[in-house]
């Protein structure tokens, strides 16, 4: 199914046993693997190698990892899934903030880390996020962005016109995680902070109507102090 | 005392003099106009009476002095007014020499024994006094705590009952003395001055004002004497510019300083005492730590460590199941290390001062959503009901700290009670509060660890098979606190544990 040439994934990451475990997992799912431990040579192989994806750790010893972010987006829209640390989450959301796609808390298992990389790599290929003519289902949530339809549990759910336009941002960018900062601008039009309790009670109120227990969500699931993500289908 | 060396020093001693000799005149002349009216009507011997009384007044009114000159003008002016030959001082019988020579031993013993009482009296109620004043100062400083606070306490007494500016001064970590307490505008604090106060903390010695040592100086300096060292001095100052301190008052002065100095050596004594207290709980809390963190570091990774050398040694004897086994051994206490390291370095931050709440208005479903979701893979089996209400109203907390908590009690409660048991998460709100359970069937909680076991390192005396650093509980009530709520734990009725904590539905007051 991977096309000739292997897509490359370069990995950032300056700890030995972290890229020793990461560059066997991902070659024996088909991809070939470029390694920089510093952030200037991972500058350098983002150009000459051109990969599909960027796994980039934030505590570089060199450069912080949020200025090769930087520097990265000035001049490419590649997918980047930075890898930070429990506890760091203002360094998430700078991260997604300065363009990256996702990210990856360590410690993180391996089928998380390809989950990641293949809605990533989804969402480079599709042309436009608001050209998703595909109707979404997972298990038992069903969500038609052209119809304008949603259905739960088998049935026909009506849903506010801010609740229906949270569910269209998540569906759009399924797998990925999307921020309050995102919600509040795309579907409100502004992001003040301060508006951010909105988003969680319509969330909560979205829940009620698509989740069985709304307390063990499946479909949207909350992203602690980021954001939220819709489950991948 | 020291006081002794003390030259006397009664205020304006020449004027008081004076005062006593015109009275002693006054009365003197008085009596004789008395007893020139009396004269034709009574004997000699009655006009001496009059004569008495007079010097027993002056000796009660004027003291000593005043009594000894109106007893020898009493007998001159007895002599030359009324024995005959009148208006000279010769004498016409040798009787009345004898009569003179009984009259001044009276009129000098009435005058030295009315002296006496007087001074008696004056002695006793300026003892009472006295005590009265160490009394009062002795009753503020038993219920006043901390060096300034006593000193301050003291100060005010001095200059309430001694008319004077007063500052306490303390040694510097080179034992060189600076003002601590009291308003120092009243002293100039020249280097001669300084020096002086020096002198008195570091000799134990009255210096200064009216004493012996440099006794032109402007104030008086009292050392601070409490058993075995000298805590510091006190400078003192009458308000009056000029005027000196009575011996009394010196002595006074030197009671309360010394009851002073007691109160705030032993002051000192309970603070040291306090800090040596909280040394010594730090220091097992942290030899705690050391063996439990250590125990608790080790055991997974040992485990890590021998799944994994069994996995790169064997060559083929194992089954597929048997490796997955080890491999999964390998995981599980993985998670079990992150899970503590987690824990120690939130309790690090939470410890390390006023915890930074970034509070936020939350569902608590959202929060129990990704707390469970954190736990998915030990809740596998586990029959775990929630029950939150869909109305619960959203309350300001921080998502991320709560969420560690509910992980906490939830992940405690999977611990210590057995495989098949099932655990509830129930919320309610309700009196401007919210209401959280985690509760669970297992063998309960030993009445005798329910008060501690939200201590820090405290483990209960039924370990988990799992076990833990004893930091999870501890996390969950400096959180809860940290929110202005409060967390506790009871046994259930029918069995089990139930973990039980609330939130203020309102943000406090900032």
């Amino acid at each position: 199914m991977i096309p000739e040439p292997q897509p490359v994934v370069l990995i950032v990451e300056d700890e030995l046993s972290i890229r020793r475990f990461l560059k066997p997992s991902l070659q024996t799912e088909g991809f070939a693997v470029a390694e920089a431990d510093t952030g200037a040579e991972g500058l350098a192989l983002a150009a000459s190698r051109q990969p599909a994806v960027v796994l980039l750790d934030l505590g570089l010893p060199d450069v912080d990892g949020l200025e090769i972010l930087r520097r990265l987006r000035a001049v490419s829209a590649v997918p980047v899934i930075i890898l930070t640390a429990r506890g760091r989450d203002e360094d998430k959301i700078a991260g997604l903030d300065a363009g990256a796609d996702d990210y990856l808390t360590k410690p993180f298992s391996v089928g998380e880390l390809l989950a990641r990389i293949r809605v990533a790599l989804r969402h480079a290929q599709a042309p436009g996020e608001d050209a998703c003519a595909e109707p979404y289902a997972s298990g038992d949530l069903a969500v038609d962005l052209a119809a304008r339809m949603v259905r739960a549990r088998g049935a026909e759910v009506h849903l506010t016109p801010h609740e229906y336009g949270i569910l269209a941002l998540l569906v759009r960018r399924a797998g990925k995680v999307v921020t309050q900062k995102q919600i509040l601008k795309e579907v409100w039009g502004h992001a003040g902070v301060e508006q951010a309790h909105y988003v969680r009670l319509y969330v909560h109120q979205l829940r009620g109507k698509i989740e069985r227990d709304p307390a063990r969500p499946v479909h949207i699931v909350t992203e602690p102090g980021v954001g939220y993500r819709l489950k991948d289908a | 005392m020291p006081s002794a060396s003390i030259p006397p020093t009664v205020a304006s001693r020449p004027s008081r003099r004076w005062v006593a000799a015109a009275s002693a005149l006054l009365v003197v002349g008085a009596c004789t106009a008395v007893d020139a009216v009396l004269y034709p009507h009574m004997d000699l011997a009655n006009l001496v009476m009059v004569y008495l009384l007079g010097v027993l007044l002056l000796a009660y009114f004027q003291g000593t002095g005043a009594s000894v000159l109106a007893s020898f003008l009493s007998v001159v002016m007895f002599d030359f007014c009324f024995v005959p030959p009148r208006f000279t001082l010769a004498i016409a019988s040798a009787q009345h020499l004898f009569t003179f020579a009984v009259m001044l031993l009276v009129a000098l013993s009435i005058g030295q024994l009315t002296a006496w009482v007087r001074a008696q009296a004056e002695e006793a109620r300026a003892r009472e006094r006295r005590t009265a004043e160490l009394y009062a100062l002795s009753r503020e400083l038993a219920t006043t705590r901390g060096t300034d606070d006593l000193l301050g306490a003291a100060l005010k007494h001095i200059s309430a009952h001694l008319e004077s500016a007063a500052v306490a001064l303390l040694p510097d970590a080179k034992g060189k003395l600076c003002v601590r307490c009291g308003d120092a505008s009243e002293f100039s604090l020249s280097p001669r001055e300084t020096a002086l106060a020096q002198w008195a903390y570091d000799f134990g010695q009255l210096t200064g004002r009216g004493t012996a040592i440099v006794p032109d100086a402007e104030a008086l300096y009292v050392p601070l004497p409490a058993s075995g060292e000298t805590v510091g001095a006190l400078a003192v100052k009458p308000l009056v510019a000029g005027r000196l301190l009575s011996p009394e008052q010196i002595d006074l002065l030197e009671a309360l300083a010394h009851q002073t100095a007691l109160a705030v050596a032993s002051d000192r004594l309970t603070d040291e005492n306090q800090r040596i207290r909280v040394r010594e709980e730090n220091e097992r809390i942290r030899s705690s730590l050391l063996s439990s963190v250590s125990h608790d570091l080790r055991t997974p990774l040992a485990a890590i460590t021998g799944s994994a050398t069994a996995l790169l040694q064997e060559d083929g004897g194992l089954d597929a199941a048997a490796r997955r086994d080890l491999l999964e051994n390998i995981r599980d206490e993985a998670d079990r290390l992150s899970r503590l390291v987690g824990n120690l370095i939130e309790m690090t931050r939470l410890e390390a001062g006023p915890v930074d709440l970034h509070t936020e208005l939350h569902h608590l479903e959202d929060v129990v959503g990704s707390a469970l979701a954190r736990m998915e893979e030990r809740l596998r089996g586990r029959p775990l009901v929630t029950a939150l209400p869909a109305d619960l109203p959203m309350v300001p907390m921080d998502a991320l700290l709560m969420e560690q908590v509910l992980v906490n009690l939830v992940d405690n409660a999977l611990k210590y009670t057995p495989a098949a048991t099932p655990v509830e998460v129930v919320a309610e709100a309700g009196n401007g509060r919210l209401t959280v359970r985690v509760s669970d069937r297992g063998p309960g909680i030993p009445p005798e660890d329910l008060d501690r076991l939200f201590d820090k390192f405290y483990r209960g005396r039924l370990h988990g098979p799992a076990g833990g650093a004893g930091l999870g509980l501890a996390i969950c009530k400096a959180v809860v606190e940290a929110h202005g709520g409060a967390i506790w734990a009871a046994n259930r009725a029918g069995g089990g544990a139930v973990f039980q904590f609330f939130l203020p539905a309102e943000a406090p007051p900032p």
